[in-house]
């Protein structure tokens, strides 16, 4: 089968001949099925609108439920009816005509005007100077803001340029009642009316009278959807429960009939004119049940009823959730775990998964032998299903191999399970920017997690207390050539977003790396073969006098020959490697941590992204042998802080209690300024409360004075490989101050945060300051105040996350559709020039950073 | 060495640039804090910070909560502290009420003694009189002054109500300085000139004042840097206060990703918010905008107005099921027609 690529889709309004076109049946009866269960012909389910139960055959086109494409059907409107989201364009168009006449209320020479202003916008001379000009045109060049300016002109007019009939006031009442002179328009005037502007008068705002008659706004006849668009389902007690779309339309048909009969019968005005309003609102709420001004129709469970644009709209409408939202096989999900011995490309698959998923063998001539063999197979891995040429999907089974072994040809598909070195793409959500989705080469592993490195968690913002992660195996050759060579994490190091690696050595492997490269770092022969036999390295460095082995040395075998690097550690020390040895220096963090990557990003520069990894990969591993052999233990003892500690917390509690105290007393004296756009109240607290927060400063400086690198604890928050020193503050010094959004914590009682204090307590503590550690314990009152800070944080961070995946999804609408053109110019999909040259350089964000770098040097 | 103009620095031919700069600046935004207001000492000025100001100058607010200036003094003076102080005493809006001590009002015979403050009015450096003649540009007072430092108004209002506001109005009106500006102060830089930070914004009435640098002043107002410095000024404005908050919030992003939502909020000439009154909802196709946001809206009027989708966006194509025309989407693969030919020859006689 083929089918044409779309081009464009053009929106119009459908006519009433449009309808009964496509109608395959008028409905004229306001039930679906009879007492038998059959449905009533004639009526809002009849057969000839489609199918829905398996096994009946469709009256229209003779299919089934997996082939009819089921079949409008129409009914007809006794009287007309408002459609109800036209109504405020059908306001406009009123106001813009005239009462008398119909036309457009622009004197002769406006339309001139606006004619030469075409010429202006569009440049068509030829299109201007017609008698008839298409101003559809204008509409596409000066959008919907020039329409407005146009339309808002019209309303003002008084008087008809043409009849010069008095235009009387017109009135709107939502949602579609209309008023002239304070007395109510019934539908078919208006329907009248609106039929009564001339083409040419349209088209001068823009409105195209093939595509979309004015009097179409008001409904004669009501396009039916097809049986399948709205199933009913049978409940299990054999009972039919309809759609909500059907229940709407039998609510409208019974009304029309009422109102039909009641007009044959000639009922008074009053009844009929009751009955018709009543049509409109079925109609209404049949369009949209969420329409301002009119109550919601309702289930008999009193749910409100999904009508048309209920099903289109929102998150979980036709167009966001089914249209946009595509949905995949070829994936799978599980949890993710950690393996340091995999490569940061590399992706574990556990066996099971394995088993399962499948990549693509095309048959052809000249591979047609392997894949006999392929196919022979009995054990992992094997071919799970043929497509044939046909394209019919045949499972391999014991019973049909044979057969399908002797039918295979070239054009056939084999379906093989994955295997050791097929690409996966792996994902975590949220996906937040493009390194959320990269390509892992797969490694076949025991066990029921995937496992990915540790260094390509930072990407993925992935851990492994539970997280679950998604792969999906890619089938064409296209998105698996496209996946191997630009979604690898080799080829994802650097961040688009800064130009520096996002991908480093973390926690451990940062401890590792300090004890393997400190000065009097020293390995015996046994400690350094194994380093070195771990990432592949089979010989050893050069030993020290005495036999052993340096630190320096055994790092420098997983440096890239002849490499020179030149750099500064977290405090500043030098770091110094020439011709691929460490001659000095620690690496730390900032060489290849989170703090930079310096060192990384050199090898990266220097000698090309699979050399970068390669080393990641190695420094990872080794280092943590290191912390394996070498590595830190943390204990209760590491949270005892020395004496002076003591002394000095003490000190720093009544240092800021004094100041708070001064500030307030300053308050109290009128003497305080205030901030501009604050109270002089609101500025005591600002001020305060930046006062007492600086108590943590203090306690960090007191911490860094106090201890060692030999507290551990300490050593970690040190090295940024875990933890901070505020934490150990906090467990060892005090917690500080406790602050609900932004502020003290203020309400609770009259004048006081809770009871245990006196109304209006200047002491910082009955304001949320907390002068207990954690190894010390809270008392009663720390304890409420630390509890209501934290329930401020997670409430706010839950916020956080809504507001900014608010504000990220407007920047991807926004500019989705910007793209780099051959000459480095940003363009977007109408073709509107965005910059001339993206960024002012046309430089990759990439390689900004590593173009700047090898400058210098 | 590398020079810029190296190819291998340059951006690949259809990138999507712009869901790189979308992302690089909605990812971080997760990390950041939702705290408004910040101060950055005691004395200096406050302004809106983190995911909040980013908010506003995404969304196009009319006017920042808090709007700042910076006003240099042209050259010449730069380094004249006195100077400078004359210009700030013109800058920073003095009203009535920062001068007086106390008041007394008196509705039924519609007088109001204000008690002026002599401290003060030596800091400012006004007298009774010049304050009095500042008030009597309201024609409906009558300003004597009693004392040094006593000045009497009267107005007879209406009803009560009336002279009531009047003389509320009256203890808030301007005396010096320039409307809207709070508080100004003067900041010395490294170099030794001196700068004016202030807090509130009105650019037109500051540029005008003698001595002061029209073409260096800074202000975050977007609109009103629009209105009198066009839109390439605002377009400067709105990347480097991005850049300000995002630097301040500790996240490195490349100032081209910046510069690209600048541009993108700034390209037709005026300024357009990143949302559905703005860049998304001015699109040109009618699936992008439905898919985005008031889905029916722009199905309705698209009908009314008979528009065309050409689908050549990333949401479209999406939606219809075809391949996006960015990135490696872009490239299509050609025959030359005399091959075709001898293909399908070929193929026929097989």
């Amino acid at each position: 089968m083929h089918a044409e690529a779309i081009e464009s889709i053009r929106f119009t309004m459908i006519s009433p001949d449009t309808i009964k076109r496509m109608s395959i049946a008028k409905l004229i009866v306001p039930d679906t099925y009879n007492e038998d269960g059959y449905p009533i012909d004639g009526g809002l389910v009849d057969q000839r609108l489609g199918v829905i139960d398996p096994g009946l055959k469709c009256k229209t086109c003779g299919g089934r439920v997996k082939t009819c494409p089921g079949h409008f059907g129409h009914l007809e409107l006794v009287r007309p009816v408002i459609h109800p989201e036209y109504a405020k364009t059908i306001y406009l168009l009123l106001q813009s005509t005239c009462q008398q006449c119909h036309r457009l209320l622009l004197t002769d020479t406006q339309v001139g005007d606006m004619k030469s202003a075409i010429k202006v916008f569009v440049g068509k001379e030829d299109e201007a100077e017609g008698a008839t000009i298409d101003l559809t045109s204008l509409a596409a060049a000066n959008t919907t803001r020039d329409k407005e300016i146009l339309i808002k002109k019209l309303k003002s007019v008084k008087k008809c340029p043409y009849c010069q009939a008095a235009q009387r006031k017109l009135k709107l009442e939502r949602p579609t009642s209309f008023y002239i002179e304070g007395s109510r328009m019934k539908a078919d005037e208006i329907r009248d009316w609106l039929a009564r502007v001339p083409d040419n008068d349209l088209k001068l705002i823009g409105i195209d009278p093939v595509a979309t008659r004015p009097e179409w706004f008001v409904l004669t006849t009501l396009l039916v959807p097809p049986v399948n668009v709205r199933p009913s389902i049978t409940l299990e007690s054999g009972e039919r429960s309809e759609d909500d779309l059907t229940h709407k339309l039998v609510d409208i048909m019974r009304i029309n009939q009422r109102l039909e009969q009641d007009i044959d019968a000639g009922a008074p005005q009053i009844i009929i004119d009751d009955l018709w309003e009543l049509l409109q609102y079925h109609v209404t709420s049949y369009f949209n049940n969420e329409t301002p001004g009119v109550p919601v129709a309702r289930h008999r469970s009193t749910r409100p009823l999904k009508t048309l644009a209920q099903r289109l709209k929102g998150k979980e409408g036709r167009l966001r959730y089914y249209l946009s939202g595509k949905r995949v096989n070829f994936s799978a999900r599980t949890v993710v775990s950690a393996d340091a011995n995999i490569s940061i490309n590399e992706v574990g698959v556990p066996t099971r998964l394995a088993e399962n998923l499948t990549v693509p063998v095309y048959v052809t001539l000249w591979n047609i032998e392997e894949a006999k063999k392929l196919l022979q197979r009995t054990e992992y891995p094997v071919i799970i299903n043929v497509i044939t040429k046909e394209g019919l999907r045949k499972r391999v089974t014991e019973v049909t191999r044979e057969e399908l072994l002797k039918g295979i040809e070239p054009g056939q598909v084999l379906e093989r399970q994955l295997i050791d070195g097929d690409i996966a793409l792996f994902n975590r959500q949220p996906t937040l920017h493009r390194m959320s989705i990269m390509a892992h080469k797969v490694r076949v592993l025991p066990g029921k997690t995937l496992r990915i490195n540790a260094s390509a968690t930072t990407p993925y913002n992935a851990d492994f207390d539970g997280d679950e992660m998604n792969l999906h195996v890619p089938q064409s050759l296209e998105a698996q050539a496209e996946a191997r060579y630009l979604m690898q994490p080799k080829d994802q190091l650097l961040s688009p977003r800064h130009g520096g690696p996002i991908m480093f050595a973390e926690e451990d492997e940062i401890i590792g790396a300090f004890f393997l490269t400190k000065d009097d770092a020293y390995f015996n022969k046994d400690d350094a073969t194994e380093m070195l036999a771990g990432v592949g390295v089979y010989e050893l460095p050069k030993p020290e006098k005495n036999g052993v082995y340096s630190g320096k040395a055994i790092f420098s075998m997983i440096l890239p020959e002849g490499f020179n690097f030149e750099g500064k550690t977290l405090d500043g020390a030098e770091v110094s490697i020439k011709d691929g040895k460490l001659l000095k220096g620690i690496v730390d963090e900032r060489l290849v941590g989170n703090g930079g990557g310096t060192l990384l990003l050199k090898i990266f520069e220097d000698i090309g992204s699979d050399a970068a990894v390669d080393f990641l990969s190695r420094l990872t591993k080794m280092t943590l042998i290191v912390s394996v052999k070498k590595g830190i233990t943390i204990s209760v003892k590491d949270y005892y802080m020395p004496d002076n500690v003591e002394k000095e917390r003490v000190a720093i509690v009544k240092d800021v209690e004094a100041k708070a105290g001064a500030l307030i007393e300053k308050y109290k004296q009128k003497k305080l300024d205030p901030l501009p756009g604050y109270t002089r109240r609101e500025t005591l607290e600002i001020i305060v409360m930046a006062q007492l927060e600086e108590a943590r400063h203090m306690a960090q400086k007191l911490l860094s004075k106090s201890i060692d690198l030999d507290n551990r604890a300490y050593l970690m928050a040190k090295l940024k490989a875990r933890g901070t020193i505020l934490n150990l503050v906090m467990t060892s010094v005090f917690l500080g101050q406790q602050s609900i959004r932004g502020k003290r914590p203020s309400r609770g009682y009259n004048r006081r945060v809770l009871p245990y204090f006196r109304r209006g307590d200047p002491n910082p503590s009955a304001k949320g300051f907390i002068k207990s550690s954690f190894s010390d314990g809270l008392s009663p009152t720390e304890f409420y105040m630390h509890a209501m800070g934290a329930r401020d944080s997670s409430m706010t961070k839950s916020l956080v996350t809504a507001v900014s995946g608010y504000l990220q999804r407007r920047l991807i609408n926004a500019m989705q559709d910007f793209y780099a053109d051959k000459n480095g110019a940003v363009k977007d999909a109408s073709g509107a020039l965005i910059q001339t040259i993206y960024g002012g350089d046309g430089i990759d964000p990439i390689r900004e950073r590593v173009m700047k770098d090898k400058a210098k040097s | 060495m590398a020079k810029s103009s190296d190819d291998s620095f340059k951006v690949a031919t259809g990138e999507a640039v712009g869901v790189i700069a979308a992302q690089s600046i909605g990812e971080p935004g997760t990390q950041m804090v939702l705290r408004s207001f910040h101060t950055a000492g005691i004395s200096s000025v406050v302004t809106t910070t983190g995911l909040p100001r980013i908010l506003e100058i995404v969304d196009a607010r009319k006017r920042p909560k808090f709007p700042v200036m910076e006003v240099k003094p042209i050259k010449s003076i730069e380094k004249n502290y006195e100077k400078v102080r004359g210009i700030w005493r013109k800058i920073e809006e003095v009203k009535m009420s920062s001068l007086i001590r106390d008041f007394k009002e008196d509705l039924k015979t519609g007088t109001l003694l204000l008690n002026l403050d002599k401290e003060k009015m030596s800091l400012y450096e006004v007298t009774a009189g010049t304050v009095a003649s500042k008030l009597s540009k309201n024609e409906s007072l009558t300003v004597s002054v009693e004392e040094s430092d006593v000045i009497k108004v009267k107005f007879k209002g209406k009803t009560t109500a009336q002279t009531r506001t009047t003389f509320v109005n009256t203890i808030n009106a301007n005396i010096l300085g320039v409307k809207g500006i709070i508080k100004a102060n003067i900041n010395q830089n490294e170099d030794g000139t001196f700068v004016i930070k202030t807090s509130g914004s009105n650019l037109e009435e500051v540029m005008e004042i003698d001595g002061v640098d029209k073409w260096n002043i800074y202000s975050n107002d977007m609109f009103e840097v629009l209105k009198f410095y066009g839109i390439e000024a605002a377009r400067n404005l709105i990347a480097n206060e991005l850049q300000e908050v995002i630097k301040e919030e500790g996240f490195s992003i490349s100032f081209r990703h910046i510069s690209l939502v600048a541009d993108a909020m700034t390209y037709t000439g005026t300024i357009r918010s990143i949302g559905r009154h703005g860049v998304a909802g001015d699109k040109e196709s009618v699936f992008a905008r439905a898919a985005y946001e008031e889905t029916i809206k722009h199905f309705t009027n698209a009908s009314v107005f008979g528009e065309e989708d050409k689908l050549k966006g990333v949401s479209e194509n999406i939606l219809i099921g075809k391949q996006i025309g960015l990135g490696t989407g872009m490239i299509k693969l050609a025959i030359k027609k005399e091959d075709l030919a001898r293909i399908k020859k070929k193929e026929a006689k097989e």
